[in-house]
């Protein structure tokens, strides 16, 4: 008898959790690309390629990729508690924290009403009662470990999917063109799966390793005044 | 009659591995002026004497390393305890440098504990790292609610024969604040030249040098951050060399800067003005004055 073609099933989990149409607000958040705007350094695709490349290489690796990974990990819920209070005190520029809040409770909420599982009710439950803040890629990791997903692959989409929101807005706001912005994110396949590779490196006292010239702008955003993001 | 240091052993050292150098300070007040009732070291780290560089009754205590560098493999431990009513100013006699380290990293490993009304200001001298150099330094602190601290750091490349800026290795700078147990703020700085892009504008952005601060005290809110952000730029723009500076309040109650520049030089007044406004404001104390030239 042939085989029928199927698709596993968490693949069509992490489509779903990772398009940008995911109502987290996301598109409301530069991560501090809006001050490199502001100052010229950002200013046609290629510069944003460059400035999307370092991003992920010099801060997303570190920030939420390696949170994703250990949340992933975690045996217990302690350990999940624990990481959501380090990589919120490690954001020292305030618009991150707040970022992360506001993108991690729409996540947890997304999550928890079409993947719902144990863990993330744990977790729902500990930012509700203030224990925890509730950051967008502990809710996406919980979610997609659930489904059955790889940690390869829950890293890969978590990971792709940030670059997309940034993107988007990217275009919106340098303006680039819609074809020049697949053309970024083509070109960010490769960084992508060495940042998966990166993160599988490092450890717990690695998160928040910070990139200053980008910690610097997050900060100076705060007073920057025509803006069309939150951070 | 000024109290007198009693040099009582502490319970016993916070580190489990050998140590090339070793301090501890347990810093408490006697008779209206602070002074450490009990300190120990060994080997390559010692202080001065106390001094009192204002009416406060705040001690400050110079750390010395007598070899003059951290080499390859060398294990510093500082530990430091301030008590209830207590204030310290920690400095360095002058910058901390790391030679090449190809024995392994030189680490430091900082342990700091402020009772609740303790204030602790760390202010060392910038930190140098020759060409093949590895260092790494980690600090914690335990502090209780309504206890103060400040800390500051300058990250400079050290002179290289063929020229290069950035010819160390590797620097991490990790520093974490607990308040009565809670995760505050954590620093953590991650500076290795042949694997990352670090002259790209997330990184280094064309400077040289990093500065950072971070200070953690129950009274510091956005106003005050407000504040602080005015006259840090201020500062910034007075010097010579461009200096960028970024500042924020912290999770909890805190404020964090960050400095990256072309000198020492500019670096510390962006930072000092923040520690004099903070030591000004916080405790009605005048602009510090370490006295070294």
């Amino acid at each position: 008898m042939p085989n029928t073609p199927t698709s596993s099933a968490h693949l069509l989990t992490l489509l779903q959790l990772a398009d940008s149409a995911l109502p987290t607000g996301a598109f409301s958040h530069s991560f501090g690309l809006e001050s490199y705007l502001e100052a010229g350094q950002v200013s046609d695709e290629e510069s944003f390629q460059q400035w999307l490349k370092h991003f992920l290489a010099q801060s997303l690796v570190f920030t939420d990729g390696l949170v994703v990974r250990l949340a992933y990990e975690a045996v217990e819920m302690e350990e999940v508690f624990y990481l959501d209070q380090l990589s919120n005190a490690s954001a020292l520029p305030r618009e991150l924290r707040e970022a992360a809040v506001k993108i991690g409770a729409r996540m947890l909420s997304v999550a928890q009403m079409v993947f719902s599982n144990p863990e993330l009710e744990q977790y729902s439950q500990a930012v509700a009662s203030g224990r925890c803040f509730g950051h967008p890629g502990i809710g996406f990791a919980l979610a997609a470990k659930s489904a059955g997903a790889t940690l390869a692959d829950v890293l890969g989409s978590y990971l792709f999917s940030t670059l997309t929101s940034l993107t988007q807005n990217a275009i919106r706001a340098i303006p680039l063109g819609q074809n020049a912005g697949q053309r970024v994110l083509a070109a960010m396949h490769g960084p992508v799966a060495q940042a998966v590779e990166t993160i599988f490196t490092l450890d717990l006292k690695d998160v928040g390793a910070a990139a200053p010239g980008l910690e610097i702008a997050q900060m100076r955003h705060e007073h920057q005044r025509a803006r069309m993001f939150m951070s | 009659m000024a109290a007198q240091s009693t040099y009582i052993e502490p319970a016993g050292s916070a580190f489990t591995s050998e140590l090339v150098g070793e301090l501890r300070l347990d810093i408490g007040r006697r008779a209206g002026r602070d002074i450490a009732v009990s300190q120990y070291s060994r080997g390559a780290l010692r202080v001065f004497r106390p001094h009192y560089l204002d009416a406060s009754g705040q001690v400050c205590y110079t750390v010395i390393n007598p070899g003059g560098a951290y080499l390859g493999a060398d294990r510093y431990g500082i530990q430091i305890t301030v008590r209830s009513g207590s204030s310290l100013l920690l400095t360095t006699q002058s910058a901390t440098k790391i030679y090449k380290t190809p024995q392994g990293p030189a680490e430091q490993h900082m342990v700091i504990d402020l009772e609740d009304d303790a204030v602790l200001e760390y202010i060392p001298d910038q930190l140098i790292a020759y060409r093949d150099a590895t260092y790494e330094q980690d600090t914690v602190v335990r502090m209780g609610k309504r206890a103060s601290f400040v800390m500051c750091e300058v990250l400079t490349p050290g002179w290289s024969p063929d020229g290069r800026q950035f010819s160390y290795d590797k620097l991490r700078l990790r520093t974490e604040v607990l308040v009565d147990g809670k995760l505050a703020a954590l620093d953590n700085l991650w500076i290795e030249p042949a694997e990352q892009a670090i002259d790209s504008s997330l990184y280094f952005n064309e400077a040289t040098h990093v500065g950072m601060l971070l200070a953690v005290d129950a009274r510091i809110d956005a106003a005050m951050v407000a504040e602080l952000r005015e006259l840090s730029y201020q500062a910034a723009a007075e010097q010579r060399d461009p200096v960028q500076v970024g500042i924020s309040l912290t999770a909890l109650h805190g404020v964090a800067v960050r400095t990256l520049g072309t000198s020492t030089e500019s670096a510390n007044a962006v930072l000092m003005s923040v520690v004099d406004y903070l030591r000004a404001r916080l405790r009605g104390q005048e602009p510090m004055n370490l006295r070294k030239n």
